[in-house]
């Protein structure tokens, strides 16, 4: 079950926008009905958001991106169509129903880090297991918990003012960590703040979603921001959906031109992953093997080493040329005694960016590892080279 | 040639103002009675308060200052339970003597020595019953408020409570004198010491000019006012707040009720309340209202709709969102127009003398009347006095206000 579902969801403003809503599905653009004297924010807009996942938003202003994520919690209501939180619809609740949704599925994180000036920072923190009625000890308790996961320990007595952007933001981020719910919505959250700043919440957001799986739905109008932290993004344009897929899908398969001028800005580098850029090794060994057939592996592909794997394909490390050729020399049966660690390995999530320093280094390719040192692949340089090349064609 | 006149029809429009007071007079006379009661009362005992301090209201005022002390620390329960204890036994008292007869039959010597200092003639029970709170109060200070300031600030009240007693009731300086130091020191601790100057010089003039009475009595028909006027508009304002049609109803009539000269409604008032000091009450509190209205509702729609939209998105009530976010950040601007309403209903104070309001409204209206310049000028002087300390005090009280301090914070 989807943790939010969408379903054809429209928000138009204005007296007339049942017409509006008819006019829309039949395809018409928002700029066609401007006679009906209605504004449409967003329309007919679906999509699942998967547990644990991060769904982000993408579309400039005026794309319809906020009144979209208001309308997940119920802020704003849609007219027409349907949204679902863990499978209730929460378009038709009654006032105080769409409350306890909200306090107890659904927290949110501001683009203005909308914290209460008049209050400390920990009291900010607590604030919404205050609206449950949490007794006071208990919920200090969790809204430190939630500010030091945050890094903003020692910080709890003061005032937001007292505090810089990134800092306040991370209370508005503890505010809602500490209301403890599944789904966070948080609306261009990291748009105020300073790009190094940015980027070490994005950071931040990574790690904590790494431990805590929450589902997090992210508005931004950085598609870099968007490509950085969305494992799904969806681009919106004038209200409508461009494009629902990963990062990688929407760089190499864009859905029309629109989408396209989009990443045409975007630095592949940091979006690219080692997994996408890798190749299968061209040949490999085994412990066992003879140093004879290893040797006349390597001629044969025309390299001075190979990488050494056992029968579950982890990898043991790897076998240099000279070094298979000594052992032939001291008579041996196989090549396990002239096997050596390799240096450096890659994870296959480790962006573009960061393995050319690795590359840069040793002339062999780089080998792809999995978590359990399972081998996945291989990263030459010329397929680095191709991962940006590709950036040239597409633009 | 005549020019021509086009027939114009004469709408009534006083008479039915007119015929509308009596209409209302009529059907709802045993509700402005019963206003009228309160009102009166709260007069009559603010002024005798500020006028002619017994010495239980000492004590009492004593009192009041240790249990502020206390509960800023926390400790509303056992401060809560003492008052409510002492309540207890002066309803008891009202009700049928009950600390008359406890005192009777005590032995004399317990009282003799205290009589003797303050040269009374009998006990006054309702002062030995304030004597026991204050006595509980200062113990509850030294139990809970150990190494604070809680302790000094107790003993510091207990030696102010017996000097000025013992001032006025022994030695029997006057009042204005003793109570002097009490204006000085709130404008002190509130504002600081150019306003505690001012205070000295100002009530001192004052005092010099034979106007303390009156000045207190006019200090007592502001402070009702005002509080009519807050507990009236402050409801009025957030409506206004939350409601865009109530508040466009409403900004007529705010501006209806501040421009409609008050010597038009000060007679009608006259009719609901007769003479004295409340028509002056009503009157003032009509025209001071508006700013109270205006203000509560600029304060509460100024309030930043991110910050509302994050009580809601946590789903917050609505009351929740305006008592715990609305109302304390938009209390600055809120508390900007209680000042406003004080300064108006001082503006008042004259206009209240003309139907017997009494304090210096009286002085100046008789000065006018008798053409009598010293007279009227030395009462419009004191209101000036009165008017310049209750605006700073009423400014600075803004610095203590949530919003204050988180401004102060981001400096």
């Amino acid at each position: 079950m989807p943790a939010v579902r969408a379903e054809n969801l429209y928000k138009v403003f204005g007296r007339r926008a049942a017409a509006a809503v008819e006019a829309l599905s039949d395809g018409r653009h928002r700029d066609e009905i401007a006679d009906l004297g209605v504004t449409a924010a967003v329309i007919d807009t679906s999509f699942e958001v998967e547990p644990g996942e991060i769904f982000v938003v993408m579309g400039l202003s005026g794309s319809g991106k906020s009144t979209l994520i208001r309308m997940l919690n119920g802020l704003l209501p849609p007219t027409s169509g349907t949204v679902e939180i863990d499978g209730t619809d929460i378009t038709g609740l009654k006032k105080a129903e769409l409350r306890k949704v909200r306090s107890e599925k659904v927290s949110m994180v501001f683009q203005h880090f909308a914290l209460f000036p008049h209050r400390p920072v920990v009291e900010n923190a607590a604030y919404a297991l205050e609206v449950r009625g949490v007794p006071r000890e208990e919920r200090r308790a969790k809204a430190l918990e939630a500010l030091e996961l945050v890094g903003l320990k020692d910080w709890e007595d003061k005032l937001p003012g007292q505090l810089s952007g990134g800092m306040q933001q991370r209370v508005g981020l503890a505010r809602a960590l500490a209301a403890d719910t599944d789904i966070i919505l948080m609306d261009e959250a990291f748009s105020a703040l300073d790009p190094l700043i940015r980027r070490d919440m994005q950071t931040q957001l990574l790690e904590l979603q790494a431990s805590l799986g929450k589902t997090i739905v992210f508005i931004t109008h950085d598609l870099n921001e968007a490509m950085r932290l969305g494992d799904r993004i969806c681009v919106l344009r004038d209200g409508r959906v461009a494009q629902i897929g990963t990062a990688q899908e929407i760089l190499d398969h864009p859905a029309n031109d629109y989408v396209a001028t989009f990443t045409e800005d975007v630095d592949r580098t940091r979006v690219l992953t080692a997994s996408s850029v890798m190749v299968p090794a061209a040949h490999s060994a085994a412990p066992t093997d003879t140093p004879r057939a290893v040797l006349r592996a390597m001629r044969e592909q025309g390299s001075d080493f190979c990488f050494v794997l056992d029968s579950d394909e982890h990898l043991l490390g790897a076998v240099s040329a000279d070094d298979a050729e000594a052992a032939q020399k001291d008579g041996a049966s196989d090549i396990a005694e002239a096997v050596k660690p390799v240096d450096e390995t890659t994870a296959p999530s480790t962006v573009v960016a960061d393995l050319f320093a690795a590359a840069a280094r040793s002339e062999r390719p780089l080998a792809v590892v999995d978590a359990d040192a399972r081998m996945l692949g291989v990263i030459p340089r010329a397929a680095l080279l191709d991962g940006l090349a590709m950036e040239g064609s597409s633009s | 040639m005549n020019p021509m006149t086009v027939p114009v029809p004469r709408l009534p429009v006083g008479d039915s103002f007119d015929a509308s007071i009596e209409w209302l007079r009529n059907r709802l006379e045993g509700f402005f009675d019963v206003l009228g009661a309160i009102i009166g009362a709260c007069v009559e005992g603010l002024t005798s308060l500020l006028a002619h301090t017994s010495a239980t209201q000492f004590t009492l005022l004593a009192c009041a200052v240790i249990a502020v002390g206390l509960l800023r620390r926390g400790h509303l329960r056992p401060v809560g339970t003492a008052v409510a204890v002492w309540a207890g036994l002066y309803i008891a008292e009202l009700a049928g003597g009950a600390a008359t007869a406890a005192v009777g039959s005590m032995p004399a010597a317990l009282f003799s020595s205290a009589m003797s200092l303050y040269q009374a003639e009998y006990v006054y029970p309702p002062l030995v019953l304030a004597l026991l709170l204050l006595t509980a109060l200062v113990v509850l200070s030294f139990t809970y408020g150990r190494g604070t300031r809680q302790e000094l600030l107790a003993a510091l009240t207990c030696v102010a409570l017996f000097a000025i007693t013992l001032a006025h009731f022994t030695l029997g300086v006057q009042l204005s004198l003793v109570v002097l130091p009490l204006f000085v020191l709130l404008a002190y601790m509130v504002v600081g010491w150019r306003v505690a100057l001012f205070t000295v010089l100002g009530f001192l003039l004052i005092i010099s000019m034979d106007k303390w009475e009156n000045a207190m009595s006019s200090l007592a028909l502001i402070l009702v006012a005002t509080g009519v006027a807050i507990v009236v508009s402050l409801p009025l304002g957030i409506l206004a707040a939350y409601s865009d049609r109530f508040s466009t109803v409403v900004r007529p009539v705010l501006d209806f009720m501040q421009t409609l000269p008050a010597f038009v409604y000060l007679l009608p008032a006259v009719a609901f309340f007769s003479i004295g000091a409340v028509p002056g009450v009503i009157a003032t509190v009509v025209f001071a209202m508006p700013p109270g209205v205006r203000l509560t509702e600029l304060g509460i729609r100024q309030v930043d709709k991110e910050l509302v939209e994050a009580g809601e998105a946590f789903g917050a009530p609505d009351w929740a969102i305006l008592r715990r976010i609305q109302l304390p950040l938009a209390l600055s601007t809120i508390m900007a127009g209680v000042n406003q309403i004080i300064m108006l209903s001082l503006s008042m104070v004259v206009i209240a003398g003309m139907v017997g309001a009494g304090g210096l409204g009286n002085d100046v209206y008789r000065g006018i009347a008798q053409g009598n310049v010293p007279v009227g000028f030395e009462g419009g002087i004191a209101v000036v006095v009165l008017a310049i300390y209750l605006d700073r005090l009423t400014a600075a009280i803004t610095r203590f206000s949530p919003a204050g301090r988180a401004a102060a914070a981001a400096r």
